[in-house]
């Protein structure tokens, strides 16, 4: 039992608190790791929040509209009175609905959509004067991208028993679309991680990223690996389920799909876990794809390790998953909806041989190249 | 601090495991193995096997049990009815056999923990992505390759036994959804945003779509 707990000890280290505090007295161990987790947490949720009011404010701006600009300077307490109306809503349990399923199955979908977020590298170790070096992840896990992938594929069981469990055709609907959409694309998902996995050999996203960070930006996984960027980012916003791939909840054709018989703090769940996702298929691509933290040409400026030059990376991190959020913003404004038959066999026939060619050059290439 | 998390996910491994077989409604059985599986892998993170622990949650917990789910949910299977036991000679077997098993068990820890503890698992690096990944494609490269040539053949098997006694013709095609529409209902004549039905003859094609072959459009029409 000794043993195991030097193992967990090991990757404990990497976490917002300091280096100098005693490792193994598990209290201290426990409390900064809540706190490393809580910080992650609020930064992840209010930018989330805003990632709500953006999405709004954007696609008025496409469709040539206001959107919503009342509450507070341009709408921005916006995402604060949404919350207090979701809180105030009342609970409405269908009648016939399988009790124990309709309430785990939010839970499910949100506490997987947040899991994920404990291994990405927010930004580069920092040195302070007087407290030491932080590290800017909540945990380093030698696993860490099998894990992400891991949390992600369990989150399909938020909205398959949601739609199973409201006992409602258009929900089952939803939910049936959903498993089968999610489990085609994961697959090209998955496959298209590979080759990034190939170049870097490690599993490690603390580690991917430091690889990236020499050449200025010209180290980007992105160049040596852009059929697989492509193939990701299709693939990643067909499991979020987002606009053209968001067939489960077509408001068209299946009323809201999965999350049709949810109201309140139930519905608010789903809508945050359906964000999380989103920001955190961003954060993934761009730490595997663009580097990360790294900013290009910021070594040459200011020393690593300085508070300065993890502040302007941290920076840099965040305009880039921007960068991908705005992306799904612009595509939901400008893209109609696929037909079911036409998304199975883009994910089949076609992303998923793409991906399959994208291991296999890329492992020739690796293979007598290095 | 170990110790707790150990009885926590164990307790829950063995909980779920016994609601598994207990519960009457096969979703929730579904469930309660799902709960099993994400036990299992908190348990080998805990023994320093991280990459088994994130391959049993995307295997099993991922990408099967989505399957079985989802099986579930497309047939509606009903809830077991509570039947007359038929096979009652089985119970004492079963405690037997329980008897056995639980001995054995006991025997394997005695001994387990009598032996001196062979290597610390915080300085192995057993469990950890690059020794598994050495070990299979080194080591163990036989059995691993027959292993996968194991599973390619239970896809051919499933596909062998899943399809229809005759293969459609390559140029046959089917309206999509045309097969849960009532018969009546599929008239390629009426529907003018049908897919045309290509087929070599037009009993192939009455075939495909499950309807009367006076309904079938001839060539030439």
């Amino acid at each position: 039992m000794s043993g195991t707990v030097a193992f967990i000890h090991r990757h404990k280290r990497a976490s917002f608190t300091v280096w100098f505090m005693d490792w193994n007295n598990p209290v201290i161990h426990v409390i900064s790791l809540f706190v490393a987790i809580t910080v992650a947490f609020t930064v992840v949720m209010l930018i989330v929040a805003y990632t709500v009011l953006a999405e709004r404010r954007i696609l008025a701006l496409i469709q040539g509209r206001l959107g919503p600009n009342r509450v507070g300077y341009g709408g921005m307490l916006q995402p604060f009175a949404d919350l207090l109306k979701f809180i105030l809503k009342e609970d409405i349990v269908p009648d016939k609905s399988t009790r124990f399923v309709y309430f785990l199955a939010p839970i499910v979908a949100t506490v997987a959509a947040l899991m994920t977020i404990i291994v990405y590298p927010f930004g580069p170790d920092v040195t302070l004067p007087f407290i030491g070096t932080i590290k800017l992840v909540v945990t380093q896990l030698d696993v860490g991208l099998l894990y992400v992938l891991g949390v992600t594929s369990v989150g399909v069981y938020g909205i398959a028993l949601a739609g199973w469990s409201s006992n409602n055709k258009y929900s089952l609907m939803g939910g049936l679309r959903a498993a089968s959409q999610l489990i085609s694309y994961e697959l090209s998902l998955g496959l298209s991680l590979i080759g990034v996995i190939l170049l870097s050999g490690t599993l490690d996203l603390t580690k991917i990223v430091e690889q990236q960070s020499d050449w200025h930006g010209f180290k980007w996984n992105i160049l040596p690996q852009f059929v697989g960027f492509i193939v990701y980012l299709i693939s990643a916003i067909a499991e979020t389920n987002r606009v053209p791939f968001d067939l489960p909840e077509a408001e068209t054709e299946l009323v809201a799909g999965f999350h049709t018989e949810y109201s309140a703090m139930k519905f608010a769940l789903f809508f945050m876990a359906e964000y999380v996702n989103m920001f955190t298929v961003s954060m993934l691509a761009t730490t595997l794809f663009l580097g990360g933290w790294n900013v290009p040409f910021l070594d040459m400026v200011l020393t690593p390790g300085t508070l300065l030059f993890g502040v302007i990376s941290f920076l840099g991190f965040l305009v880039k998953v921007i960068f991908f959020l705005f992306l799904y913003i612009w595509l939901r404004g400008t893209l109609p909806r696929f037909r079911f038959d036409q998304l199975m066999n883009f994910g089949w026939k076609f992303l998923l041989p793409l991906a399959i060619l994208n291991i296999v050059v890329t492992a020739t290439i690796v293979f007598f190249f290095s | 601090m170990l110790a707790i998390l150990f009885f926590l996910f164990g307790g829950l491994a063995i909980g779920c495991a016994i609601s598994m077989v207990a519960q009457r409604n096969p979703l929730y059985s579904a469930i309660s193995l799902i709960g099993v599986f994400i036990s299992l892998a908190s348990l080998y993170v805990m023994l320093a096997a991280p990459f088994i622990a994130a391959v049993q949650i995307i295997v099993y917990a991922g990408a099967i049990m989505v399957l079985v789910v989802f099986v579930i949910m497309l047939l509606n299977v009903e809830e077991e009815e509570r039947r007359r036991l038929r096979l009652g000679f089985l119970i004492p077997t079963a405690i037997a056999l329980a008897v056995v098993l639980i001995s054995e068990a006991a025997f394997i820890f005695y001994f387990v923990g009598a032996a001196p503890s062979p290597q610390d698992p915080s300085t192995s690096d057993v469990g950890l992505t690059g020794s598994i990944g050495t070990g299979l494609f080194t080591k163990y490269l036989l059995p691993f390759e027959i292993t996968s040539v194991l599973l390619l053949m239970a896809i051919v098997g499933a596909m062998t036994l899943a399809r229809r006694a005759t293969l459609f013709s390559p140029t046959a095609r089917v309206v999509p959804g045309a097969m849960s529409l009532p018969k009546h209902l599929v008239d390629t004549t009426a529907a003018s945003d049908a897919t045309e039905v290509r087929a070599e003859s037009s009993v192939e094609a009455a075939r495909v779509l499950g309807v009367d072959e006076s309904r079938i459009v001839k060539d030439g029409e």
